[in-house]
Parts: C-alpha cells; sequence; structure tokens
C-alpha cells in the first residue's frame, strides 16, 4: 500500500506539477491549494504525510499544522517553505513539525524525508 | 586679624587720639586755671604793695601815728596775702621766688617796726628838748639867755631840716659849764642821733619796699607772659590736634580700606574672568582674616568648578564618542535591516516561480527518463540538468537570504538561553547524525534569564552552529556553552575545531556578501545578518580564531535587568 500524501500549497502549479511527479514515483498524491480544503480533506480521507505551505490566504499553515495534528496526532507534516522556520510568527520552531524541506525541492530529499515521516507515523501506530 | 577687629582698630586709634588731645587740652586748662589763679594773687600782693607803699609815704611825709598804723594794717594785710598763697601756685610761681618775697616782706616788716620805734622816741626826745629848753630859758637872763636862744634855734633847725650843717652849727655852739646846758646839748644830740638812724632806716625800708614792689611786679610780667604763651598753646591745640586726627585718620582709613578693598577688588577681577571660562588666575591669600579666608574658600571653589569642568568635558567627550560609536552601529544595523528586508521580498518573488521552474523541469526529466530513445533525448537530459544547476545555485542564494532576513519587530519575552540552545541543536540533530559530529553543550546552571527576541535568537544561533557544523570535517568536534560575563551579560560560546578563519578574513567576516565559501555554497548574507541581529537585541558577536585549530563565536546577550535599561524602547 503506498504512502499517502497530501501537497498543501496556494501555488497551484508549483502544487500540481510535484503532485505529478511524486505520483509517478508511486505515491499516493493529492493536492489542495487552500487551508480549508487541507482540512476537510485531511479529515475525510487522512494522509500519511502532508507537505504543507507555510504561507497562503486565510488560514495560515501553522493553524492547519495545528489543527491536523490535534486530530491525528500521527499525521506527520513536512513544511514546504521558502525558509527553514517559522516565518513572522515569534513563536520559533512549530511543535508537532516533523521536518522541513526548503523550495525549490530537491526530489531526493523530499523523498527521503517523505519516507522518513511515514516511516515514523507507522511505528507510532504500530505502538 | 579679621576685618572686624580691623574695623575696630581703626575706630579705636580715632578715639584714642581723640582721647589724648582732650586729655592734653583738659591738662592745658588746668594749667591755665592755676596760673589765673595765680595771677589773681600776684596782683593782689601788687596791690597791696603799692598800698603799703603809699602809706609809706605818707608816714615819711606827715610822720603820724595814724599813718604809721595805717601802713602797718596795710603790711599784715600784704603778709596775710603771702601765707595765703596755696602749694599748688608756690609750685606753679616757683618756690625760690615765693621764698624771696616772703623773707623781704619780713625784712621790710622790720624796717617798718624799727621806724615805728624810732618815730616813738623822737617824740619823746622832742618833748623832754621841748621841756628841757623852756626850764634852762626861764634860769638864765642877759647874754647867756641870748646865747642859749641861738642854741635853741639850731635845735629848731635840727628838727625841722635834720641836716648836718645845723647839727655841727648846734654842736660847735659851747656855752660852757652849766649842767642843765649840756643834759639839754645831749638830749639834742641823741636826737640827731635818732634822725640819722631815722634816715638810714627810711632808706632801708624804701630800698626793701622798692625791692618788693619790682619783685611782685617782675613776677606779675612773668606770669602774665606765662598766661600769653600759655593761651596761645592753648590756640594751637585744636588745630594742631584736628589736624593730626585728619592725617593720622586718613592714612590709617586708606590703609584699611587698601587691606581690604584690594583683596576684594582682585577676588571681582578673577571672578569675571572665572566667569568668561579663563581658570588661570588664583587668588594670593595673605594674613588670617575674613578676605583671606574668603580667597582661600574662593580658590578652593575654582579649583572644584575646574575639575568638575574637565571632568564634565570629558564625559562629555566620552558620550560624545559613545554617542557617535552607537550612531554608526546603528547606521550600520539599520543598512542591514534595510538590505535584509529588501534582499528577503526579492529572495521570495523569485523563489516561487523558481519552485515551479523546478518542478516543471523535474517534471520534465521524469517523463523523459520514461519515454523512448529519441533523437536528442540525451541532449535534452544534459540541457535539464543545466537547467537544475541554475535552479541550485539560485535556490542556495534565495534559500540563504530567506533564512537569515531578520524579522524587523522584535518579539520580546523573557527566555532562557540554555533552553534556546537546546531546542536548535535539536532541530539540527539531523546533519549533526549525518557528519558523525561531536557536540558538546557546556551550559551553566541558574544562568539569569534574557529578555529577548526568541525566534531571532535561534535564528542567530542556528546560523552560527550550522556554520561550525559546516566548518568541521566528518566526526569533527562542535562545542556551545553559556556563561554569566560581568553579571550583565549572558554569553554563548559555539567552538568548533574546523580549519579556522585567517586573520584577513576575520576583519571582514561579519561585511554582507562576503564569503570563503566555493561559488553556489556561500551568499555571504548569513553572519552579516546575524550579526545586525545581535546588535539590535543589544548584544555582541565576538569571533576568536587561532589559525587552523578552529573558530569561536561569541555572542553576548543582556540579561533581564540589564536589557530593560534601553534597547526595547
Amino acid at each position: 500500500m503506498s504512502t499517502k500524501v497530501l501537497i498543501v500549497d496556494d501555488e497551484v502549479e508549483f502544487a500540481s506539477t510535484l503532485a505529478e511527479r511524486l505520483a509517478l514515483r508511486n505515491y499516493d498524491v493529492k493536492a489542495v491549494y487552500n487551508a480549508e480544503d487541507a482540512i476537510t480533506d485531511a479529515q475525510s480521507d487522512p494522509p500519511d504525510v502532508v507537505l504543507l505551505d507555510l504561507r497562503m490566504p486565510g488560514i495560515g499553515g501553522l493553524e492547519v499544522l495545528k489543527i491536523l495534528k490535534k486530530f491525528d496526532p500521527s499525521i506527520e507534516v513536512i513544511l514546504v517553505t521558502g525558509q527553514p522556520e517559522t516565518e513572522g510568527s515569534g513563536e520559533g520552531i512549530p511543535t508537532g513539525l516533523f521536518d522541513y524541506i526548503m523550495k525549490p525541492v530537491d526530489m531526493g530529499e523530499l523523498i527521503l524525508k517523505i519516507n522518513n515521516a511515514d516511516q515514523k507515523r507507522k511505528l507510532s501506530r504500530h505502538s | 586679624m579679621n576685618i572686624r577687629d580691623k574695623l575696630f582698630l581703626g575706630f579705636s586709634l580715632y578715639i584714642l587720639l581723640a582721647t589724648i588731645f582732650a586729655f592734653f587740652s583738659y591738662q592745658e586748662i588746668r594749667t591755665v586755671t592755676t596760673r589765673l589763679a595765680y595771677v589773681e594773687v600776684v596782683d593782689d600782693i601788687n596791690n597791696n604793695v603799692l598800698e603799703v607803699r603809699r602809706t609809706e609815704k605818707n608816714f615819711f611825709l606827715f610822720k603820724n601815728e595814724e599813718s604809721l598804723k595805717e601802713m602797718q594794717e596795710y603790711l599784715s594785710a600784704l603778709k596775710k596775702d603771702i601765707d595765703g598763697i596755696t602749694v599748688e601756685i608756690i609750685k606753679a610761681m616757683e618756690p625760690a621766688d615765693y621764698n624771696m618775697m616772703k623773707t623781704a616782706i619780713t625784712e621790710y616788716e622790720h624796717y617798718v617796726d624799727n621806724l615805728g620805734n624810732n618815730f616813738k622816741s623822737q617824740e619823746k626826745l622832742v618833748d623832754m628838748i621841748r621841756t628841757a629848753g623852756k626850764q634852762i630859758e626861764k634860769g638864765l637872763s642877759g647874754k647867756e639867755k641870748n646865747e642859749f636862744y641861738i642854741l635853741r634855734r639850731y635845735e629848731k633847725n635840727i628838727m625841722l631840716y635834720k641836716d648836718l650843717k645845723e647839727y655841727e652849727a648846734f654842736k660847735s655852739l659851747n656855752l660852757g659849764g652849766n649842767k642843765e646846758i649840756e643834759k639839754y646839748r645831749i638830749l639834742v644830740f641823741d636826737l640827731y642821733k635818732i634822725y640819722k638812724d631815722e634816715k638810714n632806716l627810711e632808706d632801708k625800708t624804701r630800698l626793701k619796699a622798692r625791692e618788693i614792689q619790682s619783685f611782685t611786679e617782675k613776677l606779675s610780667k612773668k606770669e602774665r607772659e606765662h598766661m600769653n604763651l600759655q593761651l596761645k598753646r592753648m590756640a594751637k591745640l585744636p588745630l594742631f590736634g584736628l589736624l593730626t586726627i585728619i592725617v593720622l585718620g586718613t592714612i590709617i582709613n586708606i590703609q584699611f580700606s587698601r587691606n581690604i578693598a584690594n583683596p576684594i577688588k582682585k577676588l571681582e577681577e578673577i571672578t569675571k574672568k572665572i566667569a568668561m571660562g579663563d581658570f588661570s588666575e588664583t587668588i594670593e591669600v595673605k594674613g588670617k582674616d575674613e578676605i583671606a579666608s574668603l580667597g582661600m574658600s574662593f580658590n578652593q571653589m575654582e579649583k572644584t568648578i575646574r575639575d568638575s569642568k574637565s571632568a564634565l568635558q570629558n564625559a562629555v567627550e566620552v558620550a560624545v564618542t559613545n554617542c557617535n560609536e552607537k550612531q554608526a552601529q546603528l547606521i550600520a544595523t539599520e543598512k542591514l535591516a534595510i538590505l535584509g528586508l529588501f534582499a528577503a521580498g526579492v529572495a521570495h518573488e523569485i523563489n516561487n516561480p523558481l519552485a515551479i521552474i523546478n518542478e516543471k523541469a523535474g517534471l520534465m526529466k521524469d517523463i523523459l527518463e520514461m519515454s523512448e530513445d529519441f533523437q536528442h533525448k540525451t541532449r535534452f537530459l544534459n540541457l535539464l540538468d543545466a537547467i537544475f544547476e541554475s535552479i541550485n545555485r539560485c535556490r542556495t542564494v534565495t534559500h540563504r537570504i530567506l533564512g537569515f532576513a531578520r524579522k524587523t519587530e522584535v518579539s520580546i519575552e523573557i527566555l532562557d538561553l540554555n533552553d534556546i540552545i537546546k531546542g536548535v541543536t535539536v532541530f539540527l540533530e539531523k546533519e549533526i547524525l549525518y557528519k558523525n559530529i561531536r557536540l558538546e553543550l557546556n551550559l551553566k546552571k541558574n544562568l539569569p534569564e534574557v529578555r529577548s527576541d526568541k525566534g531571532q535568537l535561534q535564528q542567530v544561533f542556528l546560523n552560527i552552529i550550522k556554520n561550525a557544523i559546516d566548518a568541521v570535517d566528518n566526526g569533527g568536534l562542535v562545542a556551545v556553552s553559556t556563561d554569566l560575563k560581568d553579571g550583565n551579560m549572558a554569553k554563548v560560546s559555539i567552538k568548533d575545531n574546523g580549519h579556522g578563519i585567517s586573520g584577513e578574513n576575520m576583519k571582514r567576516i561579519f561585511e554582507p556578501f562576503f564569503t570563503t565559501k566555493g561559488t553556489g555554497k556561500g551568499t555571504g548574507i548569513g553572519l552579516s545578518i546575524t550579526y545586525g541581529i545581535v546588535k539590535n537585541l543589544g548584544g555582541n558577536i565576538l569571533l576568536e580564531s587561532e589559525g587552523d585549530k578552529g573558530t569561536t563565536f561569541i555572542v553576548e546577550i543582556p540579561t533581564n535587568s540589564e536589557l530593560a535599561k534601553g534597547q526595547v524602547a
């Protein structure tokens, strides 16, 4: 069973292309383009790993992270962002975050991180 | 001597001078009074002497009891006058004069007494002669009687003229034999003898009287001369006293005024100079009075002002220097902040399209790899790799910029630096594991809390520790320690055993876009932004490097109490 990946990014071209590429690599990928859709989607069909953009109109990435972790703490979130940590939040490195990856994304690195996250999720589910 | 004493002395001198002259004037007046009494006495004596002389003449002229009595009365009054002279006056007229005068008067009195006796003897003898004459005339007759008449005529002439010629004539007419006539003749001889004595006494009396008169006149004259001199002197005394007081007083006044006024004038001059900022002169302190004390206090005050002024100048210079440094730092920080914001904006705008290019090119590559071979497939793949290479170069730049672009707003909270260090190292765990780095944490217990921005501090330490990780080889050492410096700064040292930084590079390490990493690996922005953040948080960032033994970054952040003073305004 392939890993379920949910891409959340308001940059449609980026999200859709990345989804296509991950799909080529046998991931069960879905891309949404705003926070609300991400929450609805994750709740109806919980993903294993979420690739989350930080800067989005409306509810921001951090809020989405909090809601998702509350809904299912085993969902691992990788922040896909322009910078390595919290931008303008004043709160430092967000809690519950598995990892981050910077745009433009290096596919090898991303796959490594997704797999690590998936593995962690699987381990936490077993325990 | 103090000013009060000086003034007192000045007035006292005046009073003393006035007293001295008053004393002399009193003495003079007393002398004059005594002299006046003396003059009066001398005048009285003089008058009595004149009276005595007048009665003396009367007596000589009339030769009667009455004038003798009168003369004796005046003489007794004169004696009374002489005896009544006080000791004071005797002293004033000189005792020798007094004694001479007294002796003269006693002698005169004696002469007068003798004259009185002589007069009485004359009267008695005249009576006896006349009685004897008449008796003899009765017993005579004829020629004898006529001859006796001649004798009697001579007798009368003797009584009338008291003259030697008459006496010789009387003596030469010797009628002889008659015992009665002989007795009579002896009586006349005796009378003539008394007359002679009288003449002699009269001469002596006159002489003595003249002596006394001239003596008293001389005394009176002398005394008047004395009085005149005395009065002249007395008239001069007030003038002399006044002149002395004016001259001496003026000299004393000038001297005292100089003594008091000159130092005050000097004080005024120096005060004016000080007011103009000239501290070159001090007051010369002389004596021990209030002026000297004032001078000493003034000099002390001048010194204090001078010292304070120079201390103030120094303080102002230091403050200005500090201010200039701070301003320069602020300008540098500000420049960095603007540059950071600008760069972050640019990087963000570039990064998103770059991400899309990357994905699109990636998808192209994916598709190409899945496709069968066609004519230019290898060429396309190579071209795509070239695109990826360029994307990677761009990514390095934008990631650096975005990663370290600082926030302009500072969000302050109470923080434990040790917790922040721990959080950052946890975040870097994967890289540490990947390079098999030995991480040592020496975090001081009970490190005072800091009031600072958590996100910015994380950024600072993330950057520096990441740099340290980059600087060491696989299996290298990174040591992070915290400590307290000077009681008001929390100090974080990040030490690595990498290749170190050369002296030349150390000078430029915080400059924007300065990097020692190879092309495409470093942007030269991280450390300059880190520097800006630390300075903005009121801290310091220092660098120590000993050639190839590694590098130590030291970050100092003010503790809670210290920071509260200024930075968070």
